[in-house]
């Protein structure tokens, strides 16, 4: 049984429902949500590329 | 977009169809069951909806018959013969071999079909987990998000690592800057205002004063080196003299053994010959005037000249000495020259320095000849002075090491704060990617082991075998447990089901993940997986294969579950849902082929439609008929008939068991069409006429119907045929023949049938 190229596999499913809520309590911005999402899904993501979001946001969070 | 809804499957020399075998689909229905016995081309079917779809046919698999595509033709056909065509709504798709390969065009219009057969039914129930897992995976396999999990929770590793190592450095630098501080003598508030103080002033002062003390050790040490100097000087010069003085005296003795004026007649001859070698052209002698050639006359210069070669060598070394004490005393004046600019280098560095911080000589030397002497009187100034470099040296080492330490330690702080910051975020990331994965593993298992225990529940009500459980094994990666509760016993179900439970389990499974799986545009096929189901759970299979059909674009049940086929005719299905088709015995001329079952009340209908209608016949179909209404009311209302062994009841026994209120307020509601609204009308029709009547008649049915009997010579044939059409009354207001009978109570006040074409009241027997 394949699944239909449009229909969402369960990693692009579950990578959304994670960074849905990474922003949602402010660890990371939504500008950053999209491509986090995408490598998460494609289990892509290096150290730096879950450290510098979470930073940035951090900083954004004290100089807004 | 709805995927179009199937129209027509031909199948041409595959397997069975020997001749080209069409199978039309009605239109509006989703649910086709194809019923037929062994060997009627069930399977062929199945067969060719999979060759269409994966270009394979799998009833062939696990048969050892290794490369099954040999076997896909039918016998005296080749594989190029085999043509499978389906047929939807607007669009149709074809399937061929080609070279070996099945080549299905257009490609866009391949369906997606899944395919059940009963050989697999326990597949997934008896796999090995890792198998399991692999069947589910793609509902659940979240590995790349795993991946990168797996990175995150490296990185908190790490950073925790280095925050830690961090804060032992931080604990060192303190203890370094402390122990400077006591060393310094503890000034300042505290060892860390104090480090930060000196590290803002430290090198930058000190390092002039560094280096006027190398340039004043580098200008000593050239002078310290005039002596020996000097010695060697003055040494080349005496001996520059001592060398003119004895070449001059060679020169003398040589003369002095030649002619008188030798002297002046070499420089004589010498300039002759260096007149003629410059004026080779001359014809005369210059000094006579005498004609004769100029190479003659420079080859009689020479051999003069060499007459006088001793005399001449002793001038050429008298004038190479002379040349070496020119150059010996020019060295000389050089000397002093230098001395005096290395001793105002000398006195400049001198003034450079602070005198109190600096021990310095009183005066400088004058000349060369007192400069040993002032060399001695200061020869431990330089001792002094490099200590006082040393000193500076070490303590610009200190300063740079504790501006080190103190730049570590702002970096370590900074860092560690940072970290601070950092670590509890990623933490906290980590942990929602911990919790979502798992939240969404759990839910995804759980939506398709409640769907299955839904669906398992429907065939065996009430067992308690509906606790079905999907569970990853967290102690290995990519395995599924499948678990149930069995009287409070947790396991697997093979330890506790049946072959009919594990069968319908697995059933259900399939089903389950194949609803998950793009429902709506595939086509489900189950291959004859009623067969190992009991008896007493295949009505109930049945319901639940009615409603799950509709999840999908089409659902084929195949199937040789006699009864099946007995139900349609009495009409019991819901067969406005669902096409029945029946396959005839197949031969090997004739291939497949499909006949058309007949519900019992059509061939009635059709008896008594009949221009010359047989009368026995009629009145056996609807004594056979009037049987089953009655057996049907009398269950239903729980009514009084004679108890016997066997339950065969007779008309006699079961009319006169509906009675009394029951018989009188009997009626069916028979939807007549619908209002303006689209809100269904129905027309009430009491049963009690009927029945009365029928019981008034009920022994044509024996007398005409069922035996030779002289009294039914008496009989009119259109009393035969009366008691047929009061049956066929009586069948048409009770039952629906494409909705079924009023089986169903859930409205609380009546019993309907499928899509309550029929109401029947009461819904109890009343009291």
């Amino acid at each position: 049984m394949s699944t239909s190229a449009t229909k969402e596999t369960p990693a692009q499913a579950l990578a959304r429902r994670i960074v849905e809520r990474l922003v949602k309590e402010h660890l990371i911005s939504e500008r950053a949500a999209g491509d986090l999402r995408q490598k998460l899904a494609d289990g892509k993501l290096r150290a730096g590329d879950w450290q510098l979001p979470i930073e940035l946001s951090g900083k954004q969070e004290r100089n807004p | 977009m709805s995927t179009p809804q199937l129209v027509k499957l031909t199948i041409t020399h595959l397997r069975g169809s020997v001749t080209s075998f069409e199978l039309p689909f009605e239109k509006g229905k989703k649910l086709t069951i194809i019923y037929g016995e062994n060997g009627t081309g069930k399977s062929t079917i199945c067969d060719a909806l999979e060759f269409l779809s994966k270009g394979n046919i799998g009833s062939l698999d696990n048969r050892g018959l290794g490369k099954t595509s040999q076997y896909w033709n039918t016998i005296s056909k080749t594989a190029a013969d085999i043509v499978v065509t389906l047929e939807a709504a607007g669009t149709s798709c074809q399937a061929r071999m080609v070279k070996g390969n099945v080549v299905v065009q257009p490609a866009s219009s391949q369906p997606r079909v899944e395919v059940l057969r009963r050989s697999q039914i326990l597949d997934l129930i008896e796999a090995r987990p890792g198998d399991r897992y692999a069947a589910i995976s793609r509902f659940i396999d979240v590995s790349a998000v795993e991946t990168s999990e797996v990175t995150l929770r490296q990185l908190i590793r790490d950073l925790n690592s280095n925050r830690n190592l961090a804060a032992a450095r931080i604990l060192e630098n303190q203890e370094t800057i402390q122990q400077f501080w006591e060393t310094a003598g503890s000034p300042g508030a505290d060892a860390l205002t104090w480090a930060e103080a000196e590290a803002q002033r430290t090198l930058v002062a000190d390092d002039p004063e560094l280096a006027m003390l190398r340039a004043l050790q580098t200008a000593y040490g050239r002078l310290a080196e005039y002596p020996n100097r000097l010695l060697a000087v003055d040494a080349t010069l005496r001996s520059a003299k001592q060398a003119v003085t004895l070449a001059q005296q060679q020169v003398s003795t040589q003369l002095r053994d030649s002619a008188p004026s030798a002297s002046e007649l070499v420089a004589l001859l010498q300039a002759a010959h260096s007149y003629l070698q410059t004026h080779p052209e001359q014809a005369i002698c210059p000094l006579c005037e005498r004609a004769a050639g100029a190479a003659e006359l420079d080859a009689r210069i020479m051999r003069r000249l060499e007459d006088f070669a001793a005399v001449r060598e002793a001038q050429n070394e008298e004038q190479a000495a002379a040349h070496q004490l020119q150059r010996a005393e020019q060295q000389r004046e050089l000397f002093d020259e230098q001395l005096a600019k290395d001793v105002s280098a000398f006195t400049a560095a001198c003034t450079m320095l602070a005198p109190s911080a600096i021990p310095l000589p009183p005066s400088q030397p004058s000349t060369a000849l007192a400069l040993p002497a002032w060399l001695a009187a200061t020869a431990d100034l330089p001792a002094r002075w490099n200590q006082a470099e040393s000193a500076r040296q070490d303590q610009r080492k200190f300063l740079t090491t504790l501006k080190s330490v103190l730049q570590t330690y702002v970096e370590n702080t900074q860092g560690q704060q940072e970290l601070d910051e950092l670590l509890p975020k990623l933490q906290r990331t980590l942990e929602i990617v911990e919790e979502e994965r798992k939240a969404f593993t759990d839910a995804m298992l759980d939506t398709i082991a409640s769907e299955v225990g839904r669906m398992y529940e429907q065939v065996h009500p009430g067992e308690g075998l509906d606790k079905i459980r999907l569970e990853l094994d967290a102690k290995k990666r990519a395995s599924l447990e499948i678990g149930t509760s069995f009287c409070g016993q947790s396991g697997p179900p093979q330890a506790y089901f049946s072959q009919s439970h594990l069968d319908t389990l697995g059933l259900c499974v399939f089903l389950a993940l194949a609803k998950l799986d793009d429902a709506a545009n595939t086509v489900l096929v189950l291959d004859d997986v009623l067969a190992s189901v009991d008896e007493p759970h295949v009505d109930r299979l049945i319901s639940m294969l009615y409603g799950e059909a509709l999840h999908f674009r089409h659902c084929i049940i195949t199937t040789h579950y006699g009864p099946w086929r007995h139900k349609l005719r009495w009409g019991w299905l819901k067969n406005n849902q669902c096409q029945f088709v029946e396959l005839s015995r197949w031969s090997n001329t004739t291939g497949m082929a499909v006949i058309r079952s007949v519900p019992e009340v059509e061939r009635l209908r059709a008896l008594l439609a009949d221009p010359t209608p047989d009368p026995q016949a009629v009145c056996s179909k609807a004594g056979v008929i009037l049987e089953a209404a009655l057996d049907f009311l009398t269950q239903l209302y729980e009514c009084s008939v004679p108890r016997k062994l066997e339950p065969r009841y007779t008309l006699g026994e079961l009319l006169p068991a509906i009675r009394g209120k029951l018989r009188q307020t009997l009626r069916v509601e028979v939807q007549s069409g619908r209002d303006a609204h689209g809100t269904p009308t129905y027309t009430s029709v009491p049963l009690l006429p009927m029945l009365d009547e029928l019981q008034r008649i009920a022994q044509t049915r024996n007398v005409v119907g069922c035996h030779f009997n002289a009294i039914s010579f008496d009989l009119l044939d259109v009393d035969a045929l009366a008691f047929g059409q009061k049956v066929l009354d009586l069948i048409e207001a009770l039952a629906d023949p494409a909705a079924g009978w009023p089986r169903n109570d859930k409205s609380g006040s009546y019993w309907a049938n499928a899509g309550e074409t029929r109401r029947l009241h009461p819904l109890k027997q009343p009291s």
